[in-house]
């Protein structure tokens, strides 16, 4: 349903590296295979990049020599040793290049990712055999202020993505929002065993641990279980806080993952492995070195990692010692109780939070965090204490120090695992597949769930669902578990083989349809507008203050004033859509629209259009003329007329949107259903036409009410029709078609039609009178008329025209 | 007299070749064939010949008369082709200059890629629906399965009202209403306007979707497959490849995005489509069984499918416009490009 146009259950992002993946499971996919497999397994693949791509030709160098140069102050030259025979002289200008130097040297032919290629080159009169680099010169990052350092362990002449560990593919991984359990490395390992069936190599950890009691040096209290289902923590002493080594800096870069100090790169590492948030405090910092787990007490605060003091309200949970909040639970920790380079014992902290609370807080603070990320939907409750047993041991190898006895472990949100019945018939029932019961099994078992068949019943299963997929909680999702590991391209295609209901009839589809075209037809072009609109537009309009469609629904979150509000008329849109293209010169002005507006609760449909500027071809023979009253009164009848309209009235009005003696309203049985005419010059001035314009507006509901499709047959006429004009020549303010009411009613059946063929006012009538010129059709269904019977009809007309209009006969 | 016929027939075939005017062909007409004409002379002295002679010459007479009178029509027929040629050719026109076009009008672009995508439905006996814009955050959001703290609630995508209510961010809750109106089967599809809080090269705030539901009593996901792989083949074109990928929507399970082969560098990869060679056109799925709970339907006696697509994105794999927002700017020599 949703969907496509912008995600609204909007997808995460997670890079994931083909190396790392490698490490928790075996697998020969190329990165393309790898990359189409996970997206056909429903985690969409964003992006593949190959890590050192760009940096073919730069290895590593070490600078044995400087002397200066002789033509240039700020330049040197350096004699840089890259593993072969002969060390290259390289002319430098970087303020921190040093002998002994080890640093990325671009030789010849090498082209960098800033695009330029690496030459023999002359520098002030000096040879350079290519180029040590900066970090931005190898597109790393954005530093350009001197060269790259690089570890002097590094061995000499070896390509620099190598030694770097930039021969990776990082895959940018879109995770929907019930799959949390991906945001992590053994997560999506665990899609590749479902692929492949191969193990999982899951990290090994043996700890060795002291025989200082962890209880005897802290405590963890929780005060909301509700909020918090588990806490865990250990304590790490004699730690020595430091750079990490070139492999967990490469991991994390190689994800994007900033480096901080070798404690927070494990937790960030084991985060990235488990997908369990960590967190380490100073052991020291905290008030009695215990932990409370805790609502936010009225009126507390709290300083974040990143200096932010933060106002805290009773409904967010924090992670407190004995005193005050030391972090916001799940989300991010305090600035005080952070770990720096004097920290020597660490409390690490591994636990799970309620998603909705870590949501809710994390909403209302503003922030985001690879931990919130996760805890708002949904971490493994128990990824708990093996991350937490991982990250202890590689603090102890990585920074010393050594692991207190025990684990604290408070677990109030304990559970059962969930277990579900599938019923193999209903798999395939629901698929349109024929699964064997033996596929299916191994499907989910693969996936990591147990089953058993049923002792019971046949083909039914007991599923256990594994901890890390709080999102499977039905037998329906299990089917798609099996759906998506078997392959949405496996199931067959088939078309629907029930019943086409019968549709009821639907009159309004088929008035708007007919109405369309019509409109097309008479050189209308459709357009649409959005249905936002400003307050401002019924003043443009000039609508009365009293007006009902001043009454717009309003948008509470609008994204500018100009679409603040719900139009309740489409004139106003017509009427930009005209000042727009006049602005760019087009003035062939001939638009209309079919659309829905909002009046309070009701969204009725309305079509609208304008006509202004130019209408006609513009060539010889066919050229431009202004349009008018007419025109537009010709694009209403011509309306009603194709919904087989015919009992409207027009009636003028005083609407102020259109010129008092220029405008009429459609009614229907004495009912408005739209209103046409000329615009009034007041609003022709708020939308900038130096023009006039025509606008209609009528209600779809009610010409769908209206419309009479049922046509019948009317014989074509067998006898001949006669013929007779007449020109009258009556009042001036007299109406075209009241002498036109009085011909029929005197002529009765025998006259087919009056047609008003010429208006004159002038020199060859009185002042005060016009003429009015008239074909009248007379015909009889059952016989030939003479010509007497047609003239003394005729004399009939005249005579009644002059005594009832005072119609003098024109000559 | 024979001699005398001959030269007259001679004499009159020689003049009819110098006339060059209807008026001299009447004199010369009149000259021979007139009450005093020289033929008609001839034809008054054939009562003085001998019995013998009389039929002979009667004749001969006949067939001169014969003759001329051909040859008279024969050079009254050419004289006629000449004057109207010389007419036609003084009536030739400038051809280049304008010709007098009807006024017609075109059908906005989204419009028309709407109206195609709704006639290959209807072909398929779905049923066209419509329903409010202004909706509730029941049929908007709960009863679609997506509960009250799902990230979709945020302000951030989507339309309130000052009065509680929203625009609708799909036309999903369509369905809803109508599966409360109406019991299996369901056939139906939703054209109409949507909402969200977006706006960039390649979101609009309000856009359209057609968005369509198949509910009967066994509805398997391999007729959705159906459905959705003849409407592309139709849409897009015979050649078109489709592939269906697992994805996430809270009211569909399993759920489901279809792709179609690059419709720019149809499916060798390019950058329109990121270099996979695929581009997503529509988000689909078997309807969650929470969904037909929520309309009293029985999920263990109805199954069906839904899916939804954006129009303007469909619109654009044909008209490759670089800002989808000109759409909606009305600009007529936009509009008249289509
Ligand atoms: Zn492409």
């Amino acid at each position: 349903m949703g969907g496509v146009v912008t995600p609204i259950f909007k997808d995460l992002s997670m890079n994931v590296t083909l190396n790392w993946l490698k490490t928790y499971i075996n697998f020969n996919f190329s990165p393309d295979e790898l990359a189409e497999r996970l997206t056909m397994l429903g985690i969409e693949v964003e992006s593949v990049k190959q890590l050192g791509a760009a940096l073919e030709g730069v290895v590593v160098g070490k600078v044995t020599s400087i002397k200066p140069h002789p033509n240039a102050d700020k330049l040197v030259l350096c004699q840089v040793d890259i593993g072969e025979t002969n060390a290259l002289q390289i002319v430098c200008g970087a303020p921190n290049v040093c002998e002994g130097m080890f640093a990325p040297v671009a030789t010849i032919g090498t082209e960098l990712p800033t695009g330029i290629t690496i030459k023999r080159a002359k520098l002030r009169g000096e040879e350079s055999h290519g180029m040590l680099c900066s970090e931005k010169e190898l597109g790393i990052s954005d530093e350009a202020a001197g060269l790259m350092e690089l570890s002097s362990d590094l061995s000499i002449g070896s390509p620099l993505t190598e030694a770097l560990g930039l021969d990776d593919t990082v895959f940018e991984l879109e995770i929907t929002p019930n799959r949390p359990d991906c945001l992590s490395m053994i997560g999506v390992a665990r899609e590749i065993r479902a692929e492949t069936g191969n193990d999982l190599k899951l990290p090994h950890v043996a700890l060795q641990e002291d025989e200082a009691d962890i209880n005897e040096l802290t405590s963890v209290t929780i005060d909301a279980p509700d909020l918090c289902p588990r806490y865990a923590a250990r304590v790490i002493r004699g730690v020595k806080i430091g750079e990490s080594p070139a492999w967990l800096k490469q991991r994390l870069e190689s994800i994007g993952v900033g480096v901080i100090n070798n404690i927070v790169d494990i937790t960030n590492f084991v985060l990235m492995e488990y997908g369990q948030p960590l967190h380490a405090f100073d052991y020291h910092k905290l008030a009695e070195n215990r932990i409370v787990v805790r609502r936010a007490a009225e009126g507390e605060q709290i300083t974040t990692l990143d200096e932010e003091e933060r106002k805290l309200t009773p409904d967010m949970l924090v992670i407190a010692d004995a005193e005050k909040p030391v972090a916001l639970a799940g989300i991010m920790g305090g600035y005080d109780s952070e770990i720096t380079e004097a920290t020597c014992d660490v409390l690490l902290e591994s636990a799970n939070f309620q998603p909705s609370s870590v949501r809710a807080t994390a909403k209302k603070l503003g922030i985001n965090t690879e931990a919130s990320y996760r805890f708002e939907r949904g971490a493994d409750p128990e990824a708990v204490i093996p991350a937490l047993d991982r990250a202890a041991q590689l603090i102890m190898e990585l920074a010393g120090g050594t692991i207190c006895e025990g684990i604290i472990d408070v677990y109030p949100g304990q559970r059962e695992p969930l277990q579900i019945q599938l019923r193999a018939e209903r798999v395939n029932f629901i698929l349109g597949t024929e699964l064997e019961a033996d596929e299916i099994v191994q499907i989910l078992s693969r996936l990591g769930f147990g089953i058993e068949a049923s002792q019971s019943e046949e083909n039914m299963y007991q599923v256990t669902v594994p901890s890390f997929r709080g999102d499977i909680t039905r037998e329906i999702d299990l089917i798609e578990e099996i759906a998506r590991v078997h392959g949405y391209d496996n199931i067959p295609t088939a078309l629907p083989k029930g019943d086409i209901p019968i549709p009821p009839p639907n009159i309004s589809v088929e008035v708007r349809k007919r109405i369309k075209h019509f409109l097309l037809g008479s050189g209308m072009m459709e357009t649409v507008n959005y249905s936002f609109s400003h307050p401002n537009c019924f003043d443009k309009i000039g609508l009365a203050a009293d007006n009902p469609l001043r009454q717009a629904l309003q948008l509470k979150n609008p994204l500018s004033p100009e679409m603040s509000i719900l139009r309740t008329t489409l004139l106003p849109s017509l009427l930009d859509n005209a000042q727009y293209n006049h602005n760019h010169q087009i003035d062939n002005i001939a638009l209309f629209e079919i659309s829905t507006v909002f009046i309070q609760a009701e969204e009725p449909a309305r079509v609208a259009g304008i006509l202004a500027g130019e209408i006609g071809g513009g060539v010889y023979g066919n050229p431009y003329r202004h349009p008018d009253f007419f025109d537009i009164k010709g694009v209403v009848e011509g309306t009603l007329e194709v919904c087989g309209i015919t009992d409207y009235t027009f009636n003028k009005t005083d609407d102020l949107t259109f010129h008092p003696g220029r405008n009429a309203e459609v009614l229907l049985e004495g009912a408005r259903i739209g209103i046409f005419g000329e615009a009034h010059p007041t609003v022709l001035e708020s939308y900038e036409l130096p023009y006039k314009a025509y606008l209609f507006e009528l209600d779809l509901e009610a010409l769908a009410n209206a419309a009479d499709f049922s046509k019948r047959f009317e014989p074509i006429p067998i006898y001949p029709s006669v013929l007779r004009d007449l020109a009258i020549v009556v009042n001036e303010d007299m109406q075209s078609d009241v002498p036109i009411a009085l011909i029929y009613s005197t002529g009765g059946e025998l006259v087919e039609s009056v047609r008003l063929f010429d208006v004159y006012v002038g020199d060859q009538v009185p002042e005060g009178k016009k003429s009015l010129a008239y074909t009248i059709t007379y015909h009889s269904a059952t016989e030939t008329l003479t010509d007497k019977a047609v003239n003394d009809l005729h004399d009939k007309v005249v005579k009644r025209l002059h005594e009832e209009l005072g119609a003098e006969l024109r000559m | 007299m024979k001699a005398e016929l001959e030269a007259i027939q001679a004499e009159a075939l020689e003049a009819l070749k110098a006339v060059k005017s209807s008026n001299a062909l009447e004199s010369l007409r009149i000259e021979y064939f007139g009450r005093k004409g020289k033929l008609t002379d001839v034809m008054k002295g054939m009562g003085q010949l001998s019995n013998e002679k009389r039929p002979i010459i009667g004749k001969l007479a006949n067939e001169v008369r014969t003759a001329l009178t051909e040859a008279f029509e024969a050079a009254k027929n050419s004289l006629n082709n000449q004057q109207q040629e010389q007419q036609l050719e003084t009536e030739s026109i400038d051809i280049t200059l304008p010709g007098r076009k009807p006024a017609y009008g075109k059908a906005h672009p989204v419009m028309q890629t709407l109206e195609r995508i709704e006639a290959i439905f209807t072909q398929m006996g779905f049923q066209v629906v419509t329903g409010p814009e202004v909706e509730t955050e029941h049929y908007n959001f709960d009863a679609l399965n997506t509960p009250p703290d799902h990230p979709a609630r945020d302000l951030h995508d989507t339309f309130y009202l000052t009065d509680g209510h929203l625009l609708r961010t799909h036309n999903s809750p369509v369905q809803i209403r109508a599966m409360e109106n109406q019991k299996p089967p369901v056939r139906i599809i939703v054209p109409g306007k949507a909402y969200r809080v977006d706006y960039d090269v390649s979101h609009t705030p309000m856009f359209h979707q057609v968005e369509g539901l198949l509910v009967d009593r066994h509805v398997p996901f391999s007729e959705l497959k159906g459905v959705l792989v003849s409407f592309a083949r139709q849409m897009f074109g015979d050649q078109t490849q489709m592939r269906f990928r697992p994805h996430f929507f809270p009211f569909t399970e399993p759920s489901a995005e279809m792709d179609i082969s690059c419709t720019v560098c149809l499916g060798k990869g390019c950058r329109s489509c990121g270099h996979t060679g695929w581009i997503e056109i529509l988000g689909a799925g078997a309807v969650d069984p929470e969904v037909f709970r929520a309309v009293n339907y029985d999920p263990e006696e109805v199954t069906g499918f839904a899916f939804g697509m954006g129009v303007e994105r469909i619109a654009n794999l044909q008209f490759r416009i670089p800002d989808i927002r000109t759409f909606y700017e009305n600009d007529l020599r936009f509009l008249h490009q289509f």
